[in-house]
């Protein structure tokens, strides 16, 4: 029988929205195929009432609220991770892939002996039990992953939003043991501590992503970028060079060196459409871009595409969103 | 302070990867050092810079034709370099494993204070190597940082995680992957490239513990182009956007 284990992450008490829809996107799989199971894994002081209405299908979500997990500590969790992957008898892991996933995959992969596939995309009919396809060499070549023995880590990433209705199945809940033995000794001492960044909206899961590049011509041109950007309800990027001058951070880069997104919508303004850059929105939606150049290679990879002086167009771009936001 | 630094090689950001008969052609490719490794590097160098009879090691699990990089890192401010070569590693949990047997045969009993790597490569980019070997190691390590502060007994070191910074106190030794922003890596200057030709670079061969746990079954190359609509007028754009996909 196939168990899998998804880890539900979480950060100052919110299971991230990435893990959820993991989740649910697992849940299709497992429908579809005979003898397989879904397990969540919470680890950390969080209100499981959150989950109400977000979790599709069924299956058992362990979880403890030791205060160990109250600050974040690798070792802590690999160990109850591998501990419950291994009582629970699973088959194979899932993370979404977040910063912290990265962390503790590799790791897992050794304590398990496990094959790990990183950073891999929605998978395919066929289930993920064949391997999977990600892009690679910045996105000029897809390459097939094959794991070669079991059990098995995926993270996984950039999957478009899952369509599930969250009120059907039954979950249970079920505390792991406060005086599990994997939590005391030979502890590598880490103290941590996080300081989320106020009203930020994260790139890697925005829905829309406004971006910005040199043809912004200053930080001051992002100002149109992030009225456009709130009136959407979406976060504002930024190609390398933009980062590189200091005109905005380097927690808003997209590309080989930046993020990887994947928005339903991604709005590229003055951005020419560089390899480096195109390897980081692979796997965005519909995608528009508004240059000066007409032959900017961004347009190749565009679905609507507007020539002409940037700011201009995202003034005019801004009074027809605001327009249709006030007919609502 | 005993420095290690783990160096990759990929292909140049202005490489073209072509298909050649429906196979990936890197003949056109030209490798460089991983620009997160640079990174890593020039950590472990300033770290040198600060604290005194520091000696900064590179390791690279590559082909003989790594050398020129190894030379790199060298005129950068390394002191030695170990270039294991003959050794095949084909997955990043070899290439952990080969890595860890290298760092230990160099090291014998006592493992380096610190430990760089890049965050990830840039052209695989599953950011599996520094954990995994991390682990095999058995010490502390935070991936992807982007600060490093010594404090009076412990490290400090700064991440960025999704919408917000993690900061950590730790001990020596400890592994940690470099994100762009950490520090700005230096130029050679002709002399320093000039005295890095006298440094030597010792050769190695290992052989990974496990046979690999990944494979590469094809590449296939990816169509990405579209057929863009190009349109004149915002109203129009927002309409499509609006009432065609309902995006907003």
């Amino acid at each position: 029988m196939n168990h899998y284990l998804v880890f539900l992450e979480q950060r100052g008490g919110v299971v991230k929205q990435a893990s959820l829809e993991l989740w649910n996107m697992l849940q299709a799989y497992v429908a579809r195929q005979e003898a397989c199971v879904l397990s969540g894994l919470l680890l950390g002081a969080v209100n499981l009432q959150q989950l109400d209405g977000k979790l599709h299908g069924d299956g058992r979500i362990f979880y403890t609220n030791n205060p160990c997990f109250d600050g974040y500590n690798a070792e802590y969790d690999v160990r109850l991770i591998a501990e419950t992957f291994t009582q629970q008898a699973c088959t194979a892991l899932f993370f979404a892939d977040t910063v912290l996933s990265k962390e503790l995959a590799p790791k897992l992969s050794i304590r398990l002996k496990a094959s790990l596939l990183s950073g891999v995309p929605q998978f395919n009919q066929s289930g993920c039990d064949y391997g999977a396809r990600r892009a690679v060499y910045s996105g000029a070549a897809f390459a097939l992953l094959q794991p070669e023995c079991a059990p098995k880590i995926y993270t996984v990433s950039s999957f478009p939003t899952f369509v599930a209705n969250p009120s059907q199945g039954q979950r249970e809940f079920i505390a792991l043991d406060h005086n599990s033995p994997s939590l005391s000794g030979g502890l590598l001492a880490v103290a941590s501590q996080l300081v989320m960044c106020q009203g930020a909206k994260d790139l890697t899961e925005a829905d829309i992503i406004v971006a910005g590049g040199r043809g912004m011509g200053g930080a001051d041109g992002f100002v149109l970028l992030e009225r456009l950007a709130e009136l959407l309800g979406g976060a504002v990027g930024a190609s390398r060079p933009v980062v590189d001058e200091g005109w905005r951070p380097h927690s808003e880069q997209i590309g080989q060196t930046g993020k990887s997104v994947a928005p339903a919508l991604y709005i590229a303004c003055g951005i020419s459409g560089s390899v480096q850059h195109l390897a980081g929105i692979g796997a965005a939606g519909t995608i528009v871009a508004l240059n000066t150049d007409r032959h900017a290679p961004i347009f190749d990879v565009a679905d609507y595409g507007i020539a002409g002086d940037v700011h201009f167009i995202l003034s005019k771009l801004i009074d027809a969103v605001q327009d249709v936001l006030k007919r609502k | 302070m005993r420095l290690a630094v783990c160096l990759c090689q990929v292909p140049d950001t202005a490489s073209v990867i072509g298909f050649v008969d429906g196979r990936v052609d890197l003949s056109r490719v030209n490798e460089v050092m991983n620009p997160y490794d640079e990174y890593a590097l020039e950590e472990a160098v300033r770290c040198k810079e600060r604290f005194v009879e520091s000696v900064v090691t590179v390791f690279t699990v590559a082909p003989a034709s790594a050398k020129e990089m190894l030379r790199k890192a060298l005129a950068m401010g390394a002191d030695h370099a170990v270039h294991v070569i003959d050794t095949p590693a084909s997955d990043p949990l070899q290439t952990a494993q080969v890595l860890s047997q290298a760092l230990t045969a160099f090291y014998k009993e006592t493992l380096p204070d610190l430990i760089f790597c890049g965050k990830q490569s840039t052209d695989f980019q599953s950011a599996q190597v520094p954990s995994m070997l991390a682990e095999l190691l058995g010490i502390t390590a935070v991936t992807g940082i982007t600060t490093l502060q010594f404090l009076a007994e412990t490290l400090q070191v700064e991440r960025e995680i999704e919408g917000g910074i993690e900061s950590f106190e730790l001990h020596t030794p400890a592994l940690f992957s470099t994100e762009k922003g950490l520090n700005i890596p230096r130029k050679t200057s002709i002399k320093a490239v000039m005295e890095a030709r006298k440094k030597t670079i010792e050769q190695l061969s290992f052989l990974p513990d496990d046979s690999p746990r990944v494979t590469i079954t094809a590449l296939q190359p990816f169509e990405r182009k579209k057929q863009c609509r190009f349109l004149t007028d915002e109203k129009e754009l927002v309409w499509f956007l609006h009432e065609e996909h309902a995006l907003f």
